[in-house]
């Protein structure tokens, strides 16, 4: 079996925002390949990178030096014209903050991009029906984003984001701001994309129910992807509380006595930190007892 | 992207039309300015225009009425009405000058009749006589609902005093006012001998006014005719001419306030909405279709301030005749495109301000939560 064509490729992309001593290595040589049809998660700590990557993946920030190929056609030295023009056909998003236009209705939205195709909204149109009944928004076609849930909103933005039938979609914590429930429908709808429609996925989260529907997790620390495999999880106790926390995707660090020490919680952390000796006594005495 | 523009403008009813009614106030200022100064045009050619003579004779190298002096020999009316075509003369005498009532005092154009002078006296009179006697005058009808003036009581004009004897409609406005007295009495003011001012022709039934005067100027030595219609078109332009140059200020003025209303305005319906603008960006949408967009939005916003600005005076009209009577408004086709061609290039012009901020947005700014 070979492997087929990448359709998104980069090659060490770099980002520094701001110079000299208060510069942020945002982005730092990263390179990657996204075959069709694959869903990637990108995860990673809070400032690790994950949205600076993804904005140059999809043709939304240039980065300092890199390239990056969509479908083999490298778009790094393209103007804004035919970056804009780039989006408008080959590439969807979908944003945490669902990014609606208030003043146009349900549908309205979803054709938005229609018009930024050859084809035009007319040849869009029976996919938009499609795409309403497939997302369950058939009811909601003419409501106006203000009156929808969080979750109805989402599936308008992956209805919008499919409309002009892209190779790749970009979403940025799709989840971040839905409950569970709405959260774990819009993981699903997303897996049926990559996995039906061929539409490669680049996903970053910090949802954990994407370790079931991920063909690859990538993770991102300091603008630079390190080694993970997806299944494992690197378990450790939050001194505290006791509770079992993943070191990989926790977010909450102290050093003492030379060993690191992993929390659950700010709130551990803190008392971690007005009184560390009162939780490091030897395991036979029970993780968190005397914090109780 | 023009449907979402237009959604926009309409999404907050109350705030289009506030933005609306703010570009209609500039744009109905500059009109109410140009209505007034047509209005005032249209009363100084009132005179002539009611008057309805074929053809007037005045002064060689006089041209018009207004502001204007001009003598000629009463005894020419006998040989302006041997010109083939000639069926009437009515000649008048003509002063600018002051007339007071009480302690007010005011600037007048003084008409003098002849004894069968009704052809050239006032044409509505609302109190009183027409045709004035000795010392009596014919005083319009709003100077006296402004002082307080009644049949009978005395006004001075250039020293001399007459009795109010008749009061008559649609012979005042802010810069002239007309007086009716007897032709004798006005060449006692103005110490004249055989001489009258301007001669009124009415012509034979079918004759044409432009060869009558024609035939009178080359007939007679050392008069000017002129046809009706150019009379007034003279008179008109003498006035509106004064009003020029305050008419281009204000239009200027209200122009630039109509700019900075319609710049504001597509501000805050769509410059408001940064983080949508930068996520129509981010889905593809060109610059250039941006630009566009708000193009359209500030033609229709500048369209819809002229429409409501017309509306604004054309009630403003019959609103100032009841209220102001000293003021006419008159409305003319040239200052409404006038107006509308100033919103258009008010909508040109305030777009760039918004167009510049829109294009900086950055399509990246979509991401940031
Ligand atoms: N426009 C910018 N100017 C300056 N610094 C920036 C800019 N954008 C991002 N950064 C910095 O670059 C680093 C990476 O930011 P980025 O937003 O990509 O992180 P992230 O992984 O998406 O974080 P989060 O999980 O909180 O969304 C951070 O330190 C951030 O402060
Ligand atoms: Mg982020």
């Amino acid at each position: 079996m070979t492997t087929p064509n990448p359709v998104l490729q980069a090659e060490h992309l770099v980002k520094t925002f701001g110079t000299g001593h208060t510069a942020v290595h945002a982005v730092n040589d990263v390179s990657l390949k996204v075959i069709p049809g694959e869903l990637v998660v990108i995860k990673g700590p809070s400032g690790s990178g994950k949205t600076t990557l993804v904005s140059m993946l999809g043709a939304l920030l240039s980065p300092d030096s890199g390239s990056i190929s969509i479908d083999g056609a490298k778009f790094t030295e393209l103007n804004d014209v035919e970056l804009a023009a780039l989006r408008a056909r080959k590439i969807g998003f979908i944003f945490q903050s669902f990014n609606l236009l208030e003043a146009l209705s349900v549908e309205e939205n979803i054709l938005f991009p229609a018009h930024l195709s050859p084809g035009g909204t007319r040849a869009a149109q029976s996919r938009a029906d499609a795409l309403l009944k497939k997302l369950n928004l058939e009811h909601r076609r003419d409501a106006s984003p203000k009156t929808l849930s969080g979750g109805e909103k989402q599936r308008v933005a992956i209805a919008r984001a499919l409309i002009n039938q892209p190779q790749l979609i970009f979403a940025d914590e799709p989840t971040g701001n839905l409950d569970s429930q709405s959260g774990q429908e819009v993981m699903m709808i997303l897996h049926d994309v990559a996995r039906d429609q061929g539409c490669s996925v680049v996903l970053v989260t910090h949802d954990p129910r994407v370790e079931d529907i991920a063909d690859r997790i990538l993770w991102l620390e300091d603008g630079a992807l390190r080694d993970r495999k997806s299944e494992q999880h690197s378990w450790v106790k939050d001194p505290v509380c006791g509770m079992r926390v993943d070191e990989w995707t926790a977010t909450l660090f102290a050093e003492h006595q030379g060993e690191r020490q992993v929390f659950c919680s700010q709130r551990c952390l803190e008392k971690f930190e007005a009184n560390p000796d009162l939780y490091l006594i030897p395991d036979t005495e029970g993780p968190g007892k005397s914090a109780l | 992207m023009l449907k979402w523009t237009l959604k926009n403008l309409i999404a907050e009813p109350w705030h289009l039309f506030a933005s609306v009614s703010a570009i209609a106030g500039a744009f109905a200022l500059v009109m109410f300015f140009e209505a007034v100064f047509a209005g005032e045009s249209k009363q100084i050619v009132a005179y002539i225009d009611h008057s309805d003579a074929d053809v007037w004779v005045m002064q060689k190298g006089v041209s018009n009425m207004h502001m204007a002096t001009s003598f000629v020999s009463d005894w020419k009316a006998g040989s302006v009405g041997e010109v083939e075509g000639v069926s009437k003369v009515t000649p008048i005498l003509y002063l600018n000058t002051v007339m007071q009532a009480g302690d007010k005092r005011w600037f007048s154009f003084i008409v003098g009749l002849e004894d069968e002078g009704q052809r050239a006296g006032p044409w509505a009179i609302v109190e009183g006589k027409s045709i004035p006697a000795h010392h009596e005058a014919i005083v319009p009808s709003v100077l006296a609902k402004i002082t307080g003036l009644k049949l009978g009581d005395e006004v001075t004009i250039a020293g001399h005093t007459f009795n109010v004897a008749g009061l008559s409609d649609n012979t005042f406005s802010m810069a002239n006012s007309i007086t009716f007295i007897t032709a004798p009495d006005l060449a006692d003011i103005m110490s004249t001998i055989g001489s009258m001012s301007y001669f009124l022709i009415d012509a034979e039934p079918n004759v044409d006014a432009s060869e009558l005067a024609l035939r009178i100027k080359n007939e007679v030595e050392k008069v000017n005719a002129i046809p009706k219609e150019r009379f007034v078109n003279n008179d008109w332009n003498v006035a509106m001419q004064m009003g020029t140059e305050i008419i281009g200020m204000m239009t200027i003025i209200g122009g630039a306030l109509a700019v900075l209303l319609t710049s504001f305005a597509v501000y805050s319906h769509t410059i408001r909405r940064e983080r949508e603008l930068a996520v129509v960006k981010a889905l593809g949408v060109q610059n250039r279709v941006i630009y566009a967009s708000v193009m359209t939005q500030a033609t229709w916003l500048a369209f819809l301030g002229f429409i409501m600005a017309t509306a604004m005076v054309w009630l403003a009209v019959p609103i100032t005749a009841s209220f102001v009577p000293q003021v006419t408004l008159h409305v003319t086709p040239l200052g409404l495109f006038r107006i509308g061609f100033t919103a258009l290039l008010v909508a040109l012009i305030s777009c760039i301000i918004p167009v510049r901020r829109m294009l900086g947005i950055d399509p990246v700014h979509a991401f940031s939560a």
